[in-house]
């Protein structure tokens, strides 16, 4: 069990450079969750923390001991990666034992900790099989017991499910959850898919290009999203993004067909300034069932519907039957929409919308960055009813 | 030689006439048939070319020593087995065929070792100069030997120094021939085992680096094993072809056993002044091979072992 501090990481592959100025401090026995999308650097941070790549500069430091300069043996820890990397020329127990046999653990302890090991993830009677008699599942759970098998301060995971078939990697996402709760070991894990970064993280580090988004709890990226990045990426399907300015009263759409009344004194921006407003799709309501406090009517016609079975999502248009931009469809006024199952839309409709005032987020469309979460009077930062399972009712 | 198999099937044509335009008749119907038939000429072929020689050597070997001299045809002259114990009673062959094999096996163990290391490097790692690095290996494999033996042989004689400092004299010493050996067949090595190093998925080597390997203990427990064919083709191939060499091994020792002096000076010395010993030449020659063929045997093994395993399915 240790803590993990990157302080100010920068690596450069000759002239790219993959980490730009990373900082993160991990607790200890915290599930630390690094998402981003492809090529955004987050397998070169974890590969830093586990001393397989040096970092071009800046500190690496696991239970407050600088390990930078450490090769990864001594650096205490263990690692599943995304190929499962098992040693075929070995079998299951020799798998599991190799690190013990390298640092000349005697016999009986060896045994008994690869009999506990294995136990924990429920390979008993397998020991002696080679893992290329092994599913992939079964793999991927003797990678995770050679990690725990040394008991190791951290526990670093390179997609460790990324190679299984669906159903498996579910099962596998709440075993890992057990193992964590069970061992209670820090773990940083490394993954593109967020309903594992949502489900099983403590604290979730956004990466993109090189630099940290965002590091909070997962809810808190949901909801709180630090900047257009975060919550363009978290969240499925994806927030809708209107483009606009400010103005005395409030919000304005660049297209036109968009105003939100607020008090533009709450926000950090001056009035006629360049903003993009943020919608999720189940922020998005049919004006005849929606309550609370919304922003006025929109007029616009369904395009196409695409039901779920728990919820069906539906892309809006503001003028019917315009080309959509596949490039930017917010642009063209296309937005999404998730409403309930049992809702009756058609496709080619005209429907007025609104959006939920509480749950609208507000950017900086120079600097990107969150100017608020929530437009109701007075703005407030509230995220305690719009977990992304309760939809709209 | 060939011409031996050619009359056959010649005959076969003219007398059978009837049967072989049926057979031409069902090969049009059944192709494979050609095919097979094509498979059986090649093959007996090259059986023959490979096995004909050591036949020869066998008869001669079991003839009567006294009247090989006469002339050898097809069948040996009379049958006589002691030539077998002769050629270890005339001159110490045992002897030289311990300095043959610990020749060979100096060097495949020199040539695996640091061609594992070049092969790692080569194979493995990104560094800048490396594609130039690999060219003079290259380069420097298509140099004839034989242009490095005149200074090799004043060096090793200590009749020149090199930087300043004289050698120990290595001529007449395993030395002498195995390190110039191991320079000769370094890069075939080299390029066999880049080539199979470089096979091997990064993520086995990060995982025993993460496990509590360094560098080189991922090298030697995990990328080798995995590779056991490559490392198997490339020391058997420097093995044989040490085992083999004539140039640097005849003239860089003595011609006594005791002066490390190969096989081949064994083989001569059945030489004498009044007569050539032709039937201890070939007793001796197929003594000699036995050692080879029982590594390659035994190699062979484990080649297909480690390919059967699905040693590099990931």
């Amino acid at each position: 069990m240790a803590t993990i501090e990157l302080e100010h990481i920068r690596k450069e592959y000759g002239t790219d450079i993959a980490i730009e100025d990373l900082n993160l401090d991990i607790e200890d026995g915290e599930f630390i969750t690094l998402v981003g999308p492809s090529g955004c650097g987050k397998s070169t941070t974890i590969e830093t923390i586990a001393g397989l790549t040096k970092p071009t500069s800046g500190t690496v430091s696991i239970g407050e001991r600088d390990v930078t300069k450490l090769p990864p043996k001594d650096r205490g820890i263990a690692m599943v990666f995304q190929n499962i990397a098992l040693f075929p020329h070995k079998d299951v127990y020799d798998n599991i034992s190799f690190g013990l046999q390298l640092r000349k653990f005697d016999e009986a302890e060896i045994d008994k900790r690869v009999e506990k090991a294995a136990d924990t993830v429920q390979l008993n009677g397998m020991l002696d099989r080679m893992p290329s008699e092994m599913s992939g599942g079964q793999r991927q759970r003797v990678a995770i017991a050679r990690a725990i098998v040394r008991q190791p301060d951290a526990f670093l995971m390179d997609e460790p499910l990324a190679n299984l078939d669906a159903e498996l990697r579910v099962h596998m996402r709440t075993q890992l959850q057990r193992i964590h709760d069970e061992l209670d070991t820090t773990i940083v894990y490394v993954t593109h898919d967020q309903a594992q970064a949502m489900t099983m993280s403590d604290r979730i580090a956004v990466i993109d290009d090189g630099d940290l988004q965002q590091f909070a709890p997962p809810l808190e990226c949901y909801n709180e999203p630090a900047n257009l990045f975060v919550a363009g990426f978290i969240g499925s399907p994806a927030m809708n993004f209107i483009e606009g300015h400010l103005t005395a009263q409030g919000f304005e759409s660049d297209a036109g067909y968009l105003d939100v009344e607020f008090d533009p004194s709450t926000v950090d921006a001056a009035v006629g300034q360049d903003v993009v407003l943020g919608a999720r799709p189940e922020h998005v309501l049919p004006s005849d069932t929606a309550t609370g406090d919304v922003t006025a009517q929109i007029d616009t016609y369904t395009d196409v519907t695409e039901p779920m079975g728990k919820e069906i999502f539906v892309y809006l248009v503001t003028d019917q039957g315009a080309t959509v931009d596949m490039e930017d469809p917010g642009a063209s006024g296309q937005l999404l929409m998730s409403v309930g199952p049992a809702a009756d839309v058609g496709e080619d409709e005209p429907l007025s919308v609104v959006f939920d005032k509480s749950n609208l987020h507000l950017f900086d469309a120079d600097s990107e960055v969150a100017l608020a979460h929530g437009l109701s009077e007075p703005a407030t930062v509230d995220g305690s009813e719009d977990t992304p399972a309760s939809a709209d009712d | 030689m060939s011409q031996s198999t050619q009359p056959e099937t010649d005959s076969t044509d003219t007398d059978t006439g009837g049967l072989f335009t049926n057979w031409v008749d069902s090969a049009i119907a059944n192709p494979k048939k050609v095919y097979r038939a094509m498979f059986a000429t090649v093959a007996i072929f090259f059986l023959f070319t490979t096995l004909f020689p050591l036949y020869w050597l066998t008869m001669i070997a079991f003839s009567d020593g006294s009247r090989v001299s006469e002339g050898v045809g097809l069948l040996p002259t009379g049958f006589d087995p002691s030539s077998f114990i002769e050629i270890f009673q005339q001159v110490p062959f045992h002897l030289y065929m311990f300095n043959s094999l610990v020749f060979a096996t100096l060097t495949t163990i020199f040539v695996l070792l640091i061609a594992s290391l070049a092969g790692y490097a080569f194979g493995r790692l990104q560094f800048r100069g490396k594609r130039p690095m690999m060219l003079a290996v290259l380069v420097i494999s298509f140099f004839p030997p034989a242009a490095f033996f005149i200074p090799l042989f004043q060096l090793f004689n200590q009749q020149i120094s090199f930087l300043g400092i004289t050698p120990p004299e290595l001529y007449s010493t395993p030395g002498g021939v195995v390190i110039p050996l191991s320079a000769v067949f370094l890069p075939l090595a080299i390029f066999i085992l880049t080539t199979f190093y470089g096979q091997i998925p990064d993520g086995l080597e990060d995982a025993a680096r993460i496990e509590g390997t360094t560098r080189l203990g991922a090298l030697f427990r995990v990328i080798v094993p995995l590779s056991a064919p490559g490392v198997a083709t490339a020391g058997i191939l420097t093995f044989i072809a040490v085992y083999n060499e004539f140039f640097f091994s005849f003239l860089m020792t003595g011609a006594a056993a005791q002066d490390w002096a190969p096989i081949v000076d064994g083989i001569i010395s059945y030489r004498s002044q009044f007569q050539v010993r032709y039937d201890l030449m070939a007793a001796a020659s197929i003594v000699a091979v036995l050692p080879v063929a029982t590594l390659v045997v035994i190699a062979q093994e484990k080649i297909v072992s480690g390919l059967t395993s699905g040693a590099l399915k990931e």
